[in-house]
């Protein structure tokens, strides 16, 4: 392009943006929306959740997504990846099949493509983003991007989908962000002062204001979270409180590691049995008790399901929005959701 | 699709799944999401159905929809859209109100399950309805801001959606919008029903002149008034004539209507001296002799914001109260002689007469005026709408539907999405559905329900509008006395008896203790109404439903016993039904104008249209009076 667009002044909204994210701004306000549009965001990974994410902030009103995956489009993709176009695709690289997609979702949004892989790219390279959000890694690119999220000082997201099955994650360091809270007011001692309304004619007013509260929060590294150590007094009986998705998620992850991809159905069988293996030995390693996992999780646990994919996927979004607009308390610091047993939590773990 | 793909789903479901016809009624924000996560899924068997067309302030969310097709059918681009993720799927778009008589029980049998994804209450009444009467599981789904809820229901075995009372809208007493306004919202109330009264459809409730009937004024106002009626002049005198007429006759001229709102009618307020012993007195404005506000700190506070968010001076809202007075009257004359206007938010004269007129109202009465983007957001009742929220009940709804084609509903669950964690670590907090309520006046064997209302003041018109149709969400009814003649009050057969609508409900000889019996056709639902005749309801109300008559005398004892009588109506508990999604946009089309003359369509069709658009109405209005 020979013009590019002007940089557009950082304090004033157009009124084209005014129209198109009048029902957003009416609910986080003008302010949330300005520090959206000026938030780099970097999405590793276009599967199922990842789709679900780049639609969400790409709405939303970022200044620009950069789409980062060099991965294939493969048959399961159609269970849930939305933004490629399947019929000319197959077998073709993931981020540039979705780029022409994303970008129409919002034209206001500068949208790219990457097809590298994570693995080869520079730490340098991660160094321009607000954000990161990374889905389909490997464990250790995930805390490796969490290492350069903290040393530069940008937010990092993780999240994936198996099957039913799905969690995000979230390191924001020291995060600061304002939250309006309810503060009781005095109520009037006596009808003879204030607008003087009887107290038949006067609309009720509850007795609480809301006011907006500077808050802090304090999140901690993925890896305090992967290597939590359950035999420590007292872990035996949090454990059992710990969502169930996490340690299904644990034995997922395994997989992965092990064999360098994620459970897939044209080696279904044989998959279902590395899994229900990896489940006693990872379990037995974490020293938890065996039962946490279910037996069946191997029969909900292959391709992303696409509702599954939408609610991880918006809540990893609005997170994100969450973050980068320093309004509201983010969740610290996962997000689990089983759509076996219909459970979404947030939990803490570290 | 992942129930074309083997291991992906369990057989039977997957089976299922490839089998079954599904029905989506709305294609909004739960809508477009809903359609994507289907196909997905691997329905390939889908109809759609919404009448509304896109707009600009749909794309934040809508994703299916792009800036070249507003004014579109959501339904049809929804379609076409939703084709590209699954091109062999077989969808049928329909740009229609679900509420048609086209769409009966034999539409709703076809279907193997039906997904709510509305925005208005009156459609979410009628779907329960057609559902119950098919038989056919339905999934109510609903956002408002970071808030969400799915629902299951199931006829004998599930609570329907008319089993639990709704929480009515907040309503505010006639005396505190015409005489004695304390908030901005009334008046932004008192300038909506200013502009029905200049451009709308007449209605006695709304009316925006001084009320001399006014029980705080008692002793004073009664003797001004009868001064006042010998002079033409005065707004008592004036108010007679109808606001409309003398409008008209006025030639809608600006300053003069100016004056009567903004001077007389204060001025008339005035002498009600009563009113001010402990208020704080209004202060008439003069059209010639307009105060200067404007602040220095405006054009710095306009930097950086929208411009609808700085609030005008009240020079600039007589000017634009006068420019837009001039555009509305305009609209009016083109809409034919007996045309009317209806109040649309995003009709830029409509929206500018209600923030100029209210605020010119707020000042008089020393009350902090609002910028057209609250006051848009106030009299529009805007419901704010994200695409995460919607994305996050779209997801669940259609896990829930997966629950029922397992042949597992008895699994399923209320959801509700919350903003926080609950204190057991829930985010998403899933609730054992509850079972039907007995003395539901909808889904139980016998529905009847009790009205209190004045027999010798209701006209059969306000008895079929406000409350057959408006609160009981009957669609097209007929209406039959039990007085052992078997007199018929309301037919649904245009014209039948269009002559009983002006006369008053004790002319038929209705009375305390007499009975209605309800038939709508199109819902296959029949209702007893009973009705109890009380003189006069508390804060101005015309009537008053109330679900059965155990409940009446508990309530009645314990007004008796209570300090406080008012304390249990109108809480600000709305929190736990949230089932509103932006309200004003799927069942209303933009229709502004309603011609009342030529009609060669279909008459009994559009009597239905109209009575839809009543009740869309209604939804829109965050407060009825």
């Amino acid at each position: 392009m020979l013009v590019t667009m002007v940089e557009q002044d950082s304090l004033t909204l157009t009124e084209d943006e005014a129209a198109l994210y009048d029902r957003q701004i009416r609910l986080w306000g003008l302010d949330a929306q300005k520090r959206l549009r000026a938030a780099k965001v970097l999405l590793v990974g276009i599967g199922g959740l990842g789709a679900e994410v780049a639609k969400n902030i790409v709405l939303s009103g970022i200044k620009s997504l950069t789409i980062l995956d060099h991965q294939q489009v493969t048959e399961a993709a159609r269970c849930s990846q939305f933004l490629i176009d399947h019929t000319a695709h197959l077998g073709h690289n993931r981020a540039l099949s979705s780029l022409e997609r994303t970008q129409l979702l919002n034209p206001m949004v500068s949208v790219s493509a990457d097809a590298a892989d994570v693995a080869d790219k520079p730490d340098d390279f991660f160094r321009s983003f607000d954000v990161i959000c990374a889905t389909c890694c490997s464990e250790q690119q995930l805390l490796r991007i969490n290492d350069l999220c903290r040393a530069n000082g940008s937010l990092f997201f993780a999240g994936d989908v198996f099957g039913y099955y799905g969690y995000m994650f979230a390191d924001l360091n020291q995060h600061e962000f304002a939250e309006e809270v309810q503060q009781k007011v005095k109520a009037v001692a006596d009808a003879g002062d204030g607008d003087g309304e009887p107290a038949a004619k006067r609309s009720k007013h509850s007795a609480t204001e809301t006011v907006t509260v500077k808050k802090t929060m304090t999140f901690t590294h993925l890896k305090d979270a992967l290597t939590i150590d359950w035999t420590a007094e007292g872990m035996a009986k949090k454990a059992k409180k710990t969502p169930d998705t996490y340690f299904i998620t644990r034995v997922l992850m395994e997989f992965c590691k092990v064999h360098k991809r994620a459970p897939r159905v044209s080696s279904l069988e044989s998959d279902k049995e590395a899994l229900t293996k990896l489940r006693h030995s990872l379990l037995t390693a974490l020293a938890v008790d065996e039962s946490l996992v279910p037996q069946d999780f191997v029969n909900f646990c292959f391709a992303e399901l696409s509702p599954v994919c939408a609610v991880v996927g918006g809540v990893l979004g609005q997170e994100i929005i969450k973050a980068v607009s320093q309004r509201d308390a983010p969740h610290n610091n996962f997000f689990f959701y089983n759509g076996v047993n219909g459970s979404g939590m947030v939990d803490l773990l570290c | 699709m992942a129930a074309s793909i083997n291991g992906v789903l369990e057989q039977t479901l997957q089976k299922s799944i490839n089998s079954c016809k599904l029905l989506v009624v709305g294609a909004g924000g739960i809508g477009c999401e809903l359609i994507k996560n289907l196909v997905l899924t691997g329905f390939h068997d889908v109809e759609l159905i919404d009448l509304d067309t896109i707009d600009v302030s749909n794309l934040n969310r809508q994703f299916l929809f792009r800036k070249e097709h507003v004014g579109k059918s959501k339904a049809e681009v929804a379609k076409e859209s939703a084709l590209k993720f699954n091109p062999n799927a077989n969808i049928v778009a329909y740009h229609d109100s679900i509420m048609g008589p086209e769409y009966g029980v034999d539409f709703f049998k076809r279907f193997a399950l039906v997904m709510n994804a509305l925005d208005n209450r009156a459609a979410r009444n009628h779907v329960n309805r057609m559902c119950l009467a098919a038989d056919i599981p339905l999934i109510e789904s609903g956002t408002a801001g970071y808030l969400g809820q799915v629902t299951v229901i199931k006829k004998g075995l599930t609570e329907c959606y008319e089993c639990q009372p709704k929480p009515t809208q907040k309503s505010f007493p006639g005396c505190t919008i015409r005489n004695t306004p304390s908030e901005p919202i009334h008046c932004i109330v008192w300038a909506k029903h200013l502009f029905n009264q200049l451009f709308g459809e007449d209605d006695p409730d709304q009316d925006v002149s001084p009320d001399t009937e006014d029980p705080e004024a008692a002793g004073d106002a009664g003797e001004v008034a009868l001064q006042s009626e010998a002079k033409e002049s005065v707004a008592g005198g004036v108010a007679r004539k109808s606001t409309r007429m003398w409008a008209q006759q006025s030639g809608y001229e600006p300053e003069k209507i100016f004056n009567k709102m903004f001077r007389d009618d204060i001025r008339y307020l005035l002498s009600m001296e009563n009113l001010w012993k402990k208020r704080k007195a209004p202060l008439p404005l003069e059209w010639n002799n307009l105060p200067n506000t404007a602040q220095d700190g405006d054009h710095s506070a306009q930097l950086g914001g929208i411009r609808d968010q700085r609030v005008w001076s009240i020079c600039e809202c007589a000017s634009v109260f006068a420019e837009s007075l001039k555009l509305c009257k305009d609209q009016l004359m083109n809409s034919g002689d007996c045309g009317t206007l209806v109040w649309d938010k995003d009709d830029e004269p409509a929206l500018n007469f209600v923030t100029s007129a209210a605020n010119l109202r707020a000042h008089i009465f020393h009350i902090p005026l609002k910028s057209k983007f609250d006051v848009k957001s106030m009299a529009g009742n805007i419901i704010p709408a994200i695409a995460t929220t919607n994305a996050i009940i779209a997801g669940l709804l259609v896990m829930e539907g997966l629950k029922i084609l397992s042949g597992n509903i008895d699994k399923c669950k209320t959801v509700y999405l919350n903003r926080q964690p609950n204190p057991r670590k829930k985010l998403l907090v899933p609730c054992v559905l509850d079972k039907p309520n007995p003395k539901c006046y909808v889904c139980s064997e016998k529905p009847e329900v009790t009205v209190r209302l004045n027999t010798t003041t209701m006209t059969v018109h306000t008895l079929e509008e406000k409350i057959i149709k408006g609160s009981l969400g009957m669609v097209a009814p007929d209406v039959e006395i039990d007085d052992g003649k078997g007199t018929i009050l309301i037919s649904s057969e245009e014209g039948e008896t269009e002559g009983n609508m002006g006369k008053i409900l004790s002319e038929f000889g209705i009375r305390n203790g007499s009975r209605l019996k309800c038939d709508d056709f199109l819902q296959v639902y029949n209702l007893n109404i009973n009705i109890l005749h009380v003189e006069k309801l508390k804060e101005d109300k015309e009537f008053e439903v109330i679900g059965d008559i155990a409940e009446l005398q508990a309530q009645a004892s314990a007004d008796n016993t209570g300090p406080d009588t008012n304390s249990q109506e109108d809480d600000d508990d709305d929190d736990d039904l949230i089932m509103e999604d932006e309200p004003t946009e799927i069942t209303t089309p933009s229709r502004k104008r309603k011609a009342n003359g030529a009609s060669d369509a279909d008459l009994s069709t559009k009597k239905l249209k109209r009575s839809i658009d009543a009740n869309c109405q209604e939804d829109e209005d965050i407060v009825v009076l």
